[in-house]
């Protein structure tokens, strides 16, 4: 144990010291602004657009375009993209020391294997977690500095749910976690790809390619895919924004935690197995 | 001989007509009469105010606020929150019928609303506005309106139901019960960023489609004739 929090430390620095791990937070950082910036300048008449029908018979009275509106849209646009970017780091952390030639060091270190992939996974966890807060004070922070608080309008393509400002934080915060735990779900399983090749593009096109795939199916309303859809973990993924129904559909939400939870531990062991017996040539 | 005869029957039928005729409407007019003037007793008035709404495609909580009036149509309800409110002031057809020679009455039956009867009045604007036909079930013993229909240009048919208690004396319901017409609310998944959502199997064909809206007004703490200041209707102060 004493060797797992040793090794965290400096997994966490070799993250920090390559420049592909600041990508996420740059393109976070460019996106979120951008989105802020034009909801600044062209907000209100996005949302007139969008609720014309409904000022037909009704006058809607109250800050609509407010900081919790902002941090929702913000979400909704960046759960598609978020996992290239984690996939972009974790999907490096051994197949990056193999094509580096650094793996055989790394296990002449007096700390068993699976001590060394535990603080890989840590590491990559960690990172997640750092990206997500980041969007989180960005996209929240930026979001109340820019526009203030008010009752946010949750846009659907049918239907409006409005949740008063008192009761929103909560369920921003639990879509925060639950994002934190998807975003884990693709750190597990390009960290798993990464132990089976000596190179870092495999994984991390792989990744990229299983959730473009699995997003398609997801997006695509054919009979057959939906057959599909219940075992896909970006089916899962997307789950965060079922905190902001009301009633909150809670069973629905545990069901897709634990298979979240499910994925993570499943890509680990796999991960585990075979790292722990992989025989290292290079 | 002849000819007086049958001259005569239709002109007597014809002098009946319209003295039957111009007899109701002038009692339509004195019934929205006694009406207006009951109504005419509030100057202003603030309440506390509970909203509660039932719309097709919009999932809103009820929230509380207060909500004020002016004579002869200022209106506000002030809430914290965001909230959806008929188009119309609620008083706008009483204020309207304030002027008695700017519509036509005519009488149209009777009706039990909750126990009271109600004498139904339809009205016609003289004029061409906005409204084109009100009609009004009014409780002629205690002088108020407890249903109101009106269909207008803009926004189809709004009926509002009035429920009195505490307050009958100025005419001032404890709750009103609006119905509007509603088209469904339907956007662009990508307007609406909203693409990983499962469209319902009624969607496709669902745009344009009408359904009715009800908006409840939950009143209390009445505060009537106080003297309010136009300052509390200014809607860009909070």
């Amino acid at each position: 144990m004493k060797a797992l929090f040793q090794m965290t430390p400096i997994e966490l620095i070799k993250i920090t010291t390559k420049p592909r791990s600041y990508i996420g937070f740059l393109a976070i950082t460019v996106i979120v602004l951008l989105i802020e910036f034009a909801f600044y300048i062209d907000g209100k008449t996005y949302l007139q657009f969008i609720m014309q029908t409904l000022e037909q018979s009704f006058t809607i009275q109250g800050n609509i375009l407010n900081g919790n509106l902002i941090c929702f849209i913000i979400l909704q646009m960046l759960i598609v993209q978020m996992p290239l970017m984690v996939a972009l780091v974790t999907g490096d952390l051994i197949s990056g020391e193999a094509a580096g030639g650094t793996i055989r060091l790394l296990l002449t270190k007096p700390v068993s294997r699976a001590n060394i992939l535990m603080a890989k996974y840590l590491a990559g966890s960690i990172y997640t977690f750092l990206l997500i807060l980041w969007l989180g004070v960005l996209a929240l922070g930026g979001g109340y500095l820019v526009f203030g608080h008010g009752d946010l309008m949750v846009l659907k393509s049918e239907e409006l749910v409005i949740l008063r400002d008192g009761d929103i934080l909560w369920r921003f915060l639990g879509a925060f976690v639950i994002a934190f735990l998807s975003l884990n779900v693709i750190a597990t399983f390009s960290l798993m790809l990464s132990c089976f090749t000596d190179n870092s593009i495999g994984p991390i096109i792989t990744s990229m390619s299983v959730i473009i795939l699995f997003t398609i199916i997801g997006t695509i309303d054919i009979p057959f895919f939906d057959q599909l859809k219940p075992f896909l973990f970006t089916t899962h993924m997307i789950i965060w924004r079922n905190l902001f129904d009301n009633p909150l559909p809670k069973s629905q939400i545990i069901t897709s935690i634990t298979v979240l939870v499910g994925h993570i531990i499943l890509f680990l062991s796999i991960a585990f197995y075979h790292f722990t017996r992989k025989d290292i040539q290079n | 001989m002849l000819l007086q005869s049958t001259v005569r029957k239709p002109l007597v039928l014809l002098l009946f007509v319209l003295f039957y005729s111009t007899t109701y409407a002038q009692t339509a007019k004195q019934i929205i009469a006694a009406v207006t003037k009951k109504f005419g007793l509030v100057n202003d008035y603030s309440a506390v105010i509970n909203m509660q709404f039932d719309i097709p495609s919009v999932n809103l909580q009820k929230i509380d606020g207060k909500v004020f009036y002016k004579k002869p149509n200022k209106f506000r309800i002030k809430t914290q929150g965001i909230v959806f409110l008929p188009k119309q002031n609620p008083y706008f057809a009483i204020t309207a019928l304030s002027d008695s020679n700017s519509y036509t009455a005519i009488l149209s039956g009777e009706e039990k609303i909750n126990n009271s009867t109600t004498t139904i009045i339809n009205v016609i604007p003289n004029s061409e506005g906005d409204l084109i036909l009100g009609k009004f079930w009014i409780d002629k013993k205690n002088a108020v309106v407890l249903k109101s229909q009106w269909t207008t240009k803009s926004n189809g048919t709004i009926q509002i139901e009035n429920f009195f208690g505490t307050n009958m004396a100025y005419a001032l319901p404890d709750k009103m019960l609006f119905t509007v017409d509603v088209t469904k609310f339907k956007v662009p998944k990508a307007v609406a960023v909203d693409i990983n959502s499962k469209s319902s199997p009624k969607s496709s064909n669902a745009s344009g489609v009408k359904g009715t809206g009800k908006i409840t007004l939950n009143f209390s703490q009445y505060t009537v004739n106080k003297k309010l200041t136009d300052a509390v209707f200014d809607e860009t102060k909070n």
